[in-house]
């Protein structure tokens, strides 16, 4: 078989032992930066990218990707802990990673974090190793009107990510989008909102929003409930494994969350942070434990980081076979490349088939290298728990001013955060939640990006959008999730109108 | 919110100011989808095939002042809780990072550090004041090796420019 | 010559400084090496990865191993560049602080904007012209036009969309200028970045797209696109069969150009040592290559040559940026 003597060829490149070793230095210092909120995998890559001019393009290529995958892994840990995400796509495995943590399970949390991690870089791996000329082929078939499409849907999806009352839920959905038209609009070039800012111009940076309405405003709000003296959390060390029903509860969603993943991550630009937040969506719509969703659920842990690892893998199918980057630091993994003259396209798979087959080996090896490192390290993670917390959140407040400062060396960003800190608190008090705002302002720009494209280039007939196979599919499926959302929620009204506050256990 | 943090508050539900307060969140978000709907049609919301600069902000305006307001309505009725807000932590927190904001441009990112840790600590009166700063030198330490030294990121340890 | 002129005086200004000081006194024209004790900071006005940063980066690197000057890059991205530009103005002006300058913040925000935080010319010391890169018209081979003329007769039966890299862009600006000398109207639409208007390119939701033609090699050598002609003084050496705009009687030259900026101010002396390091940098064979894969093509100029460019620069952009109805933001 072609692709399994490519595989193999690819294998034996990664276990060349300087491979090997700039395979472990990358998802070391991922995972690392990961777990540090605010920092994310492009302060890394900026970093090591010196270092790659130096080495062989396959070399570097699987330290960058290593750092990648590693920091998306590591987002997740404090996610866990602390209900602060390390990297903006795990804010959603706060939702529920966080309550486990409180309820003494946060070693279980940290443990189906690591498989559902491994699970969904696997599925990303085979699909990149099996489906990379046809992804690269949908990529190519989606047009503004199909990413217009699908960004719909994966927004009334997004819009059941919300645990309190589905309205405020929605409310704060549609404040995301709202915040997310702040700035230059991409299409006329006119300034919205930006109150005279130069560093508005550009919007609102998707990391500040997440330390602020999650890292700052869940602080805030954890000091009084956790002023007495000891770590916040009981651990409890029978449960540090997960149980055999966890196991079993945690297959399915490995495989959803994987599988849809892979899927976000093959269309560049919508990545992790939506990829996980339409998994966690779809998984609290057919699990059967989805009343549990929100309160501490496995699922809701297994499924966000199964998404997020396995979309990271195939975010580098358009990366390298378009040349069209999905995130900032995709884009810097084509810069890493072209300084080598190497251009990424479609040739890519033929003239550096090499490259590309241990870049795919490199997951295998990462993945393992990443289970077997941080395992062992998840006692570590679970003491941190005990430091008491006055000493814990003073310094978690620094390391948010850290990250934040280092995104673009500019304390203005810290005054936002600040802003925003404010806000997620007092949101907070009234019950709203943060991820579906989130999720909003990820979604709103490219969605009104991708319409205005889309209405430009048919010049001005509206009809392209169902007339187009895809985008109509996508759209029908959409209505029909949106009348029978409406129509669901009309009869619980009209039976419990008065409903019981959400309640822990 | 989880339960434990409401259990030392029993805020007064049925009483009409208690209600009012609830419902400030909604009345919050409504005068800001006003903002945007004030702001999107001074930009203009161009053709319905051509829409222009302000119809996004105009029309998600539109729909969160609906929702604001159905909000406000049922937290009026008592469907809404507010945990009471802990004043003294928001402030502190807020002027932790307002000062790592001034000082991290003007005094460098040591002093930074040092000065936010101990302001953020504050409120919590089970650690004296020798002991924040201890903490502060700590933490302080900690990012100069970790960011500065370790990953390398441009920012001054040390500086004087006000 | 007018530049030649400001050296001589700025070069007897320095030296009666140094003297006055009783300095030893340094020549004009110094040998490479470095210039201060302390890092160099080399600030970039885009996130990491794109041709300015890896500039940068390069630049850091062999400043440090070559010449022993330490020196590390800091990306201050936002506001088309005008972020990272206010910020080097109100820096220090002992050689210090540098940045990747480029069109955006210098020549394009002036006229887009406003307001500006810095005066272009006024508060900055322009010290070494690094390169430029040339862009490009490209279009699908099926449209059956392989000459600007040809393209001309297209646009004018036909409506024909170009994609862009973003409003207010080199591209979207180049766009407009060709349709203004072309007589055509063309539909911009503008993306984030290149690449997805490449992708849309590709995907043939777009007829053109205007970019570095340097970065689109493979599309042409695949068949994928046509180049049909370059912005350019002269064609691209990687591409020695793509005709320039200019040699097709159409007089369209826009040049995508680096170069190294400091705040006002800088010390002649010092500035000297800065342009004379920067040049011997890129003059390393390594380096070359790799910024001739990145698509610059560098030119030795002068400080004062350099300052002269910026300054012919902003008045060739204005009214280009007028006609595209980008200015005033």
């Amino acid at each position: 078989m072609d692709i399994f003597s490519n595989f193999g060829n690819g294998l034996l490149t990664v276990l060349q032992p300087e491979n090997l070793l700039y395979c472990f230095i990358g998802v070391f210092l991922g995972t690392f930066i990961g777990v540090l909120p605010g920092v994310g995998s492009m302060a890394a890559i900026a970093m090591i990218l010196p270092l790659t001019f130096y080495l062989e393009p396959t070399t570097a290529l699987v330290m960058i990707a290593g750092v990648y995958y590693g920091a998306e892994y590591g987002g997740s840990i404090a996610s866990i802990l602390m209900n602060i995400p390390g990297t903006p796509s795990s804010s959603i495995t706060c939702i529920d990673g966080y309550p486990m943590a409180r309820q003494g399970r946060a070693g279980v949390a940290l443990f189906t974090t690591a498989v559902a991690s491994f699970g969904g870089g696997m599925i990303g791996m085979v699909v990149m190793a099996v489906m990379s000329p046809v992804l690269a082929k949908l990529a190519l078939s989606f047009g503004p009107t199909e990413y217009f499409a699908v960004i719909l849907l994966g927004l009334v999806a997004a819009s059941a990510v919300s645990n309190g009352g589905a309205l405020k839920g929605i409310a704060m959905v549609v404040a995301g989008l709202m915040l997310g038209t702040v700035g230059i609009d991409l299409t006329t070039g006119d300034l919205r909102f930006t109150l005279g800012v130069p560093e508005l111009r550009d919007g609102v940076n998707l990391v500040i929003v997440a330390m602020g309405l999650f890292g700052v405003g869940e602080l805030i709000a954890s000091i009084r409930a956790n002023k007495d003296g000891r770590g916040q959390q009981k651990i409890d060390y029978a449960q540090f494994y997960p149980t055999r029903a966890e196991w079993k509860a945690s297959i399915g969603p490995i495989w959803r969350g994987g599988g849809i993943g892979s899927f976000f991550g093959a269309l560049p630009g919508t990545g992790q942070t939506v990829a996980s937040a339409v998994a966690y969506a779809i998984e609290k719509k057919v699990s059967r434990n989805a009343a549990n969703f929100g309160k501490g659920a496995v699922e809701g842990v297994v499924v966000p980081e199964a998404a997020n690892n396995s979309a990271t893998q195939t975010a580098f199918i358009p990366t390298l076979t378009l040349g069209v980057p999905g995130s900032a630091s995709m884009a810097l993994v084509i810069g890493a490349l072209m300084i080598h003259g190497i251009t990424p396209g479609p040739r890519i798979l033929t003239e550096h088939a090499d490259l590309f087959w241990g870049l795919v080996a490199s997951f295998l090896v990462g993945n393992v290298m990443l289970l077997v490192l941080n395992i062992p390290l998840i006692g570590i993670w679970v003491r941190l728990l005990q430091i008491p917390y006055k000493y814990m959140y003073p310094t978690i407040i620094v390391l948010i001013c850290m990250g934040v400062y280092s995104l673009n060396n500019n304390v203005f960003d810290i005054w936002l955060t600040l802003a925003f800190g404010i806000f997620g608190y007092l949101m907070r008090l009234y019950r709203f939640e943060p991820a579906p705002l989130l999720i909003g302002f990820v979604l709103g720009p490219m969605m009104e990006e991708h319409m205005r494209r889309a209405m430009l280039l048919s010049r001005g007939d509206p009809m392209v959008f169902l007339e187009r196979p895809i985008s109509g599919t996508l759209i029908g499926i959409t209505c029909f999730l949106l009348v029978y959302g409406l129509f669901k929620s009309f009869r619980q009204h009209r039976h419990g109108r008065v409903r019981p506050l959400p309640t822990t256990e | 919110m989880k339960p434990e943090r409401l259990a030392d508050e029993s805020p007064d539900i049925a009483s009409a100011h208690y209600r009012w307060w609830a419902a400030s969140g909604g009345l919050f978000l409504a005068l800001v989808s006003l903002y945007f709907m004030y702001g999107g049609l001074a930009l203009g919301l161009g053709s319905p095939f051509r829409p222009g600069t302000g119809a996004f902000p105009f029309f998600t305006g539109m729909i969160l002042l609906a929702f604001s307001l159905t909000i406000i309505f049922r937290d009026l009725r008592g469907d809404g809780l507010a945990e009471d807000p802990d004043w003294i932590s928001f402030f502190a927190i807020g002027a932790a990072l307002s000062v790592f904001a001034l000082a991290a441009g003007r005094l460098g990112l040591v002093p930074a550090a040092f000065l936010t840790t101990v302001i953020a600590s504050l409120p919590d009166r089970s650690l004296p004041l020798p002991g924040k700063a201890i903490l502060g030198s700590v933490v302080a330490a900690g990012c100069w090796v970790l960011f500065i030294k370790l990953l390398g990121l441009p920012f001054d340890a040390f500086e004087w420019r006000w | 010559m007018s530049f030649n002129v400001s050296i001589s005086r700025r070069a007897l200004m320095s030296a009666a400084i140094a003297g006055a000081l009783l300095l030893p006194v340094k020549t004009a024209f110094a040998d490479p090496g470095a210039w201060s004790d302390e890092p160099v900071r080399i600030v970039v006005t885009f996130p990491p990865g794109g041709t300015s940063d890896l500039v940068a980066r390069l630049l850091a690197k062999y400043l440090e191993t070559e010449f022993g000057q330490k020196a590390v890059v800091d990306n201050r991205p936002g506001a088309a560049g005008t972020v990272a530009a206010d910020y080097i103005a109100k820096q220090d002006a002992d050689g210090t602080a540098l940045m990747i300058a480029n069109n955006a913040p210098f020549t394009i925000a002036p006229t887009q904007f406003e307001t500006l935080p810095y005066e272009p010319m006024t508060d900055f010391t322009h010290v070494a012209y690094i390169g430029a890169s040339a862009p490009g018209l490209f279009v699908k081979p099926d449209a059956g036009v392989a000459t600007v003329a040809e393209f001309v007769e297209l646009a004018k039966t036909q409506s024909v969309s170009y994609g862009s890299s973003g409003v207010g862009s080199i591209s979207h600006i180049l766009g407009k200028a060709v349709d203004a000398e072309l007589g055509i109207e063309t539909l911009h639409v503008p993306y984030q970045g290149s690449a997805p208007a490449i992708q849309d390119f590709r995907a043939g939701v777009l007829d053109t797209f205007y970019d570095m033609v340097a970065q689109n090699s493979e599309m042409i050598e695949d068949g994928e696109a046509v180049a049909i002609g370059i912005a350019a003084a002269e064609r691209y050496p990687g591409m020695p069969d793509v005709p320039t705009f200019t040699e097709q009687g159409f007089d369209i030259v826009i040049e995508n150009w680096v170069g190294l900026t400091g705040p006002s101010g800088i010390d002649p002396v010092v500035a000297q040592q800065i342009h004379e390091t920067a040049l011997a940098v890129f003059a390393l064979p390594e380096v070359k290559e790799q910024i001739e894969a990145l698509g610059i093509t560098h030119r030795a100029l002068s400080s004062a040559e350099y300052t002269e460019f910026v300054e012919t620069q902003m008045s060739v952009w204005k009214p280009l940026i007028i006609a595209a109805g980008v200015q005033g933001k």
